[in-house]
């Protein structure tokens, strides 16, 4: 018997050998990279793999500072752009709610209205880096089409990605406050405008990070992310949409713990799993509708608050394991991620991490380098049974869409909290500085002033933002509020319209969210605490 | 002894749950009352519920810095009212630092060195103390 598991509980052997690998039809399952099932990458060979996207999670205070943040990482040759909200913007709350004044910019970028996203992506290249956003997608992605627009960018050309999170990020991520039903329908109204008028642009990124983060297992994580996929895809079927004009779209922004292995298996069998859904059972026939791209963020739940400067090596090996698993772009969660957003150093830690891997490392001169290994190889197919099991089983329970309004998700949710917790109290999950190798606060001192420096919220935003929208014109932003308001009350219309509209005549986010809750019944400000406009 | 009734809260648009989710679990397991407000509060509500469900203790969960500004209005509001509930934080954002400066203003914190026993054991002591 093993006395040793995977993070998920799959058995480690001692030593593998052909055995391990011989029932498992390789030649057939296995392929090579760039061919179905695509376990083994998405590219053929080197000369068709780019280099993956190499960037740092940003944003910081408002918009104008942001895009410091974001020249300074692209100076220092960042590949993409990729931007987080703070929690009042990811919760479409505006800087002016009385529940934001204390968390205007700190842990992410202050964003309301279009202006502010011009100020955000002033100058950068958005025509030719990657621009991904942790933002409510439907926002995130007409601001971005706005601003491409004015700057005479095709929005054509535009690529980068948006994350949707219709069902779990009410429970386990920023809450928008609005109900499942209009969730549901801004995503698949966001994928729809993403397919139409942004074609390169990956409109639909599945991130199984956040849901990972709550203490899930890598199985779990991927089970309920593809859970998602699957139900977001139905739906856009329902609508009548051709499978194969939105699933090449579709890329998935997964974690990456410290199980190294583990984590390459799995992304290896997501992107088998994937490949053989939308084949089989979606019936997709272009062959970029069967090869996922898969993103990855590391892990900020291994990062620890203890001994800081061991979260710069967990950032690096588990950077390396998915420079192995063939992803297409990489962020580091910084070393002071316990404590605060990324500061200057975290970031360029981050960076340089992913560039000493590159430049120096030969660890991506090869595709696949792990792929026909015993141990990878048998992982993998465990894995993917596991996965793809769970996703059956909790499918036989009923209507995903049912049982997140039962709370049966949420209640999923704390159990793996609790597990994940008590795991590290009884040292089940070992982690250095935490449950072993611990040393006294007073000698923990190395980089921990870095990371404990606090950033002040910027309440300047408050009064900017209260003479912005005192400045425009009342009756023009009532009416196209109005406008808003009818449209997602009483027509099955396509959203990004009269949303991007608003944006374009000057409405903020706050205001457009409370008018689509009001249409959908719920009030327009989740606190109670500010009049509707209309 | 009474049953220790312990309200647990997250304050303003702090968003992350899962270390008030695991403590709120650990400490009825530990045979405490929680009463869990969960997210999105601010010093009056935090109040109102403390007095509606008469708690012992108010226990505040913080993964951001918005504490570091609503806990003196919280203070104040206790202090306006007249009631002595004493206050207890934790969340991995707490530093050494933060958990002195706290301690000045009469707050018991817990850093992201803290196990659950230890919690459960300063909280006992925390209302026994303000019993005596």
């Amino acid at each position: 018997m093993s006395e040793h598991y995977t993070q998920s509980m799959i058995p480690l052997k001692s030593v593998y050998n052909s055995d391990d690998i011989r029932n498992l039809e390789l030649d057939r399952r296995l392929n090579d990279p760039g061919s179905f099932p695509y376990t083994r990458g998405i590219r053929a060979d080197l000369h068709k793999r780019r280099i993956w996207i190499q960037r740092e999670l940003s944003g910081e205070g408002g918009p104008k500072k942001s895009n410091e943040q974001l020249r300074y990482l692209i100076e220092r040759g960042q590949l993409g752009i990729d931007i987080i909200g703070d929690g009042p913007t990811n919760s479409l709350i505006d800087p002016d709610h009385p529940m934001a004044k204390n968390a205007i910019g700190t842990q992410g970028v202050s964003l309301c209205c279009l202006q502010d996203f011009r100020d955000l992506y002033r100058d950068l290249p958005i025509e030719q880096l990657p621009v991904s956003n942790s933002l409510a997608a439907a926002f995130a992605i007409v601001s971005l089409y706005l601003v491409a627009q004015e700057r005479n960018i095709s929005p054509g050309a535009l690529r980068g990605s948006l994350v949707q999170a219709p069902f779990y990020a009410e429970d386990c991520g920023y809450s928008t406050h609005l109900p499942f039903s209009l969730r549901l329908r801004l995503t698949a109204d966001s994928i729809e405008f993403g397919a139409r008028e942004m074609p390169k642009f990956h409109s639909f990124l599945e991130d199984t990070y956040f849901i990972r983060e709550a203490g899930l297992t890598a199985v779990e994580e991927m089970a309920l992310g593809f859970i998602e996929i699957r139900y977001v895809v139905k739906e856009l079927l329902k609508r009548g949409l051709d499978i194969d004009s939105f699933a090449p779209r579709i890329a998935i922004l997964v974690d990456c713990g410290m199980d190294l292995f583990e984590e390459i298996a799995k992304i290896r069998a997501s992107r088998r799993l994937f490949a053989q859904m939308m084949r089989d059972e979606f019936n997709a026939k272009d062959p970029r509708s069967l090869a996922v791209v898969i993103a990855s963020h590391t892990s900020g739940l291994s990062m620890t608050a203890q001994q800081p400067f061991n979260n710069i090596v967990r950032g690096a090996l588990q950077t390396m394991a998915l420079v192995m698993a063939e992803v297409q772009a990489v962020e580091i969660s910084a070393f002071d991620e316990a404590f605060r957003i990324p500061s200057k150093e975290s970031h360029l830690i981050g960076l340089r991490t992913q560039q000493v891997i590159h430049c120096e490392s030969n660890v991506s001169r090869v595709v696949d380098p792990l792929g026909g290994s015993y141990l990878i190889e048998s992982l993998t197919d465990q894995m993917e049974k596991r996965i793809w099991g769970m996703v059956l089983d909790i499918e036989s329970k009923g209507d995903p869409a049912e049982l997140s309004d039962k709370g049966w998700f949420k209640n999923f949710f704390e159990n793996a909290m609790e597990r994940y917790a008590k795991d590290i109290e009884d040292k089940k999950l070992l982690k250095v500085g935490v449950n072993v190798f611990q040393i006294p606060d007073e000698e923990d001192t190395l980089l921990r002033d870095v990371a404990e420096e606090k950033i002040e919220p910027y309440r300047e935003r408050i009064a900017e933002i209260r003479e912005y929208k005192e400045r425009r014109n009342q009756g023009a932003i009532r009416e196209i509020l109005q406008r808003v308001y009818q449209k997602a009350r009483e027509t099955d219309e396509n959203l990004m319209y009269p949303i991007l509209e608003a944006m374009e005549a000057g409405a903020t986010m706050g205001e457009i969210a409370g008018v689509m809750r009001l249409a959908y019944n719920y009030p327009y400000d989740p606190f109670g605490m500010i009049e509707s406009p209309i | 002894m009474e049953k220790i009734r312990i309200l647990i809260a997250i304050l303003g648009m702090d968003q992350h749950e899962v270390g008030a989710i695991a403590i709120s679990r650990s400490l009825r397991d530990a045979g405490m009352e929680v009463i869990y407000a969960g997210r999105f509060n601010l010093p009056p509500m935090i109040l109102k519920i403390a007095m509606e469900e008469d708690v012992h203790v108010i226990g505040l969960s913080c993964h951001s810095w918005e504490y570091l500004y609503y806990v003196d209005e919280l203070l104040q509001l206790l202090k306006e009212k007249n009631l002595r509930i004493p206050i207890v934080m934790g969340g991995s954002v707490i530093t050494p630092r933060d958990e002195k400066m706290l301690k000045e203003k009469g707050i018991d914190a817990f850093g992201a060195s803290a196990m659950t026993n230890e919690i459960i054991e300063r909280i006992r002591g925390i209302v026994q103390g303000f019993d005596n």
